[in-house]
């Protein structure tokens, strides 16, 4: 398995098949004397930004601060241990309505999309 | 039987999502100044967009997975952020644009301005959206296309030179204007071969349910589907070259010649014919577009999505096409000349090309996504033409727009 190939990017779903996103970030554990170890992924702007330099980063960091808080300041993880399946989709043994990582989509549906009438 | 429905349903979709604004303006505009000469610009894209839309249902019905989900998996996120904002800002031209052709199918009806109808027309599309489901926007929406079927009856009904239109069918130099046939060329290869078209297919395929089962169905779609679309812009250009031609209409640079088109034919229903194909076709291109931007975003980021859910399900999604609705109408409602707008998206459209037909090259024969279902020979060396002609057309459209464009 290659990491850049075979994980990064790919959709995430948890165990009830709901999409939660791509694999935006990968996170890995330097440990002396041995080869590095993935310890989880990460999802979210925040972590997209970085991809594309540090600066956008930062900004996004601060960005996601202001908007939702210091809790949002930091891009959601998933722990390695939790991953289920790994094709072309990525399966992770999680509940996503368990997690934050939809906090912005619950807001959306409580503060615009379920105001308009018919949704 | 099943299938033979499957497949009738599905040409008369894709008609649906062939013909619109773009189309219809571009073929009109260059039946007009050239007569015949360039129906083989509208032959060249529907061969081009006949490989790529078989290509997108393929991949999408043996991965499950759409093109832009695959560039986005394949390529990774810095690689997609091009095509995404590409894509984005040339859709999103094409929806005004849309949005422009049904306000100006109003205006003919009416007598009101078109820039009174473009809010209407986008809270209708935006309605259709929120409570429809992907069946009724497919079929519903496509099966009324089936009124721009009139251009061919007309085509046919005007008796021309069928010798004449198939040598029109084949390249050749242009013996006046030639920057600007060049550009009228370089729009209707942008208006035929529309990435909106193949990415929205793919996603069409996953809300449908597609399996390894329906790769012959896809075939018999994309080919039959696209040639009919075709045909009917051959239709357009066939009568605009007779009748505007004729009354010395060379120059098609406002909407309000164009119903001319079928009057000397049809009589007043001419004008009735103009004015509804004009408002369905550009409608029902609307709402693919608008789902369509919304569809790249969701998939691109990996969220919920899909047109049968309840936006309460996808608010991400469902957001994202209302969004796009509403800041469309805008250049509309300030008064921006959609035929303009048309032209200027069509060659936006051609010179965008190689950033969605280059990942073709890699997904179609990349064995994790569709394994045994790789592209052959032909299908290659047809993604291999589309690029370059894409890269061509990239270089030529700034140049061509300056000397060439209205």
């Amino acid at each position: 398995m290659q990491l850049l190939r075979d994980i990064l990017d790919k959709q995430v779903v948890d165990r009830e098949q709901v999409k939660i996103g791509k694999v935006d970030g990968l996170v890995a554990e330097l440990r002396r004397g041995k080869p590095p170890k993935v310890v989880a992924i990460e999802l979210g702007s925040i972590s997209l930004a970085r991809r594309l330099g540090v600066v956008p980063g930062r900004w996004t960091a601060r960005l996601a601060a202001r908007l939702s808080g210091k809790r949002q300041a930091r891009p959601h993880r998933i722990g390695w241990n939790k991953v289920r399946d790994i094709g072309v989709d990525i399966e992770f043994d999680i509940d996503v309505r368990r997690t934050r990582i939809f906090s912005w989509q619950d807001w959306l549906r409580e503060h615009v999309v379920g105001r308009i009438p018919g949704a | 039987m099943k299938k033979l429905l499957e497949i009738s349903l599905g040409v008369v979709t894709s008609v649906g999502g062939f013909l619109e604004v773009g189309s219809m303006a571009t073929a009109a505009q260059a039946g007009a100044l050239f007569g015949f000469q360039l129906i083989w610009a509208v032959v060249l894209g529907t061969i081009c967009i006949i490989f790529l839309v078989e290509m997108a249902g393929r991949f999408a019905a043996v991965s499950h997975h759409t093109i832009a989900d695959g560039i986005r998996e394949r390529f990774g996120f810095n690689a997609f952020i091009l095509p995404l904002l590409a894509t984005l800002l040339v859709n999103f031209l094409v929806l005004s644009a849309e949005i422009g052709g049904v306000a100006i199918a109003a205006e003919l009806a009416t007598g009101i301005s078109f820039q009174w109808w473009a809010l209407p027309v986008a809270f209708l599309a935006w309605l259709l959206l929120w409570k429809g489901t992907f069946g009724l926007i497919e079929k519903g929406v496509s099966m009324l296309g089936l009124v721009t079927l009139c251009f061919v009856v007309g085509a046919v009904m005007l008796r021309p030179e069928w010798k004449e239109v198939a040598v029109g069918a084949v390249p050749s130099l242009p013996h006046h204007d030639t920057a600007k046939y060049w550009f009228m060329a370089v729009s209707i290869l942008g208006a035929s071969i529309s990435p909106y078209l193949f990415m929205f297919y793919s996603s069409g395929a996953i809300e449908d349910q597609w399996d390894k089962s329906y790769l012959g169905t896809n075939r018999a779609i994309a080919g039959l589907g696209m040639s009919f679309g075709g045909t009917i812009s051959v239709g357009v250009l066939i009568v605009a070259a007779l009748v505007l031609g004729a009354h010395g209409v060379a120059e098609v640079d406002d909407y309000n010649q164009l119903p001319l088109m079928l009057i000397p034919i049809f009589g007043f229903w001419g004008f009735v014919l103009f004015v509804a194909s004009l408002a369905i076709a550009c409608f029902g291109a609307a709402l693919e577009v608008a789902l369509q931007q919304a569809y790249l975003v969701a998939q691109g980021f990996g969220w919920n999505w899909g047109e049968d859910l309840k936006p309460r399900d996808d608010p991400g999604f469902s957001l994202a096409y209302t969004l796009t609705l509403f800041l469309a109408a805008i250049p509309i409602v300030l008064g921006l000349d959609p035929l303009k707008l048309t032209i200027f998206s069509m060659a936006l459209t051609a010179a965008s090309l190689p950033l969605t037909v280059v990942p073709f090259l890699f997904l179609l024969n990349d064995e994790r996504y569709v394994g045994e279902h790789r592209n052959g020979l032909i299908s290659n060396a047809a993604v291999i033409f589309v690029t370059a002609l894409g890269f061509v057309l990239a270089v030529v459209t700034v140049p061509l727009q300056i000397f060439g464009g209205t």
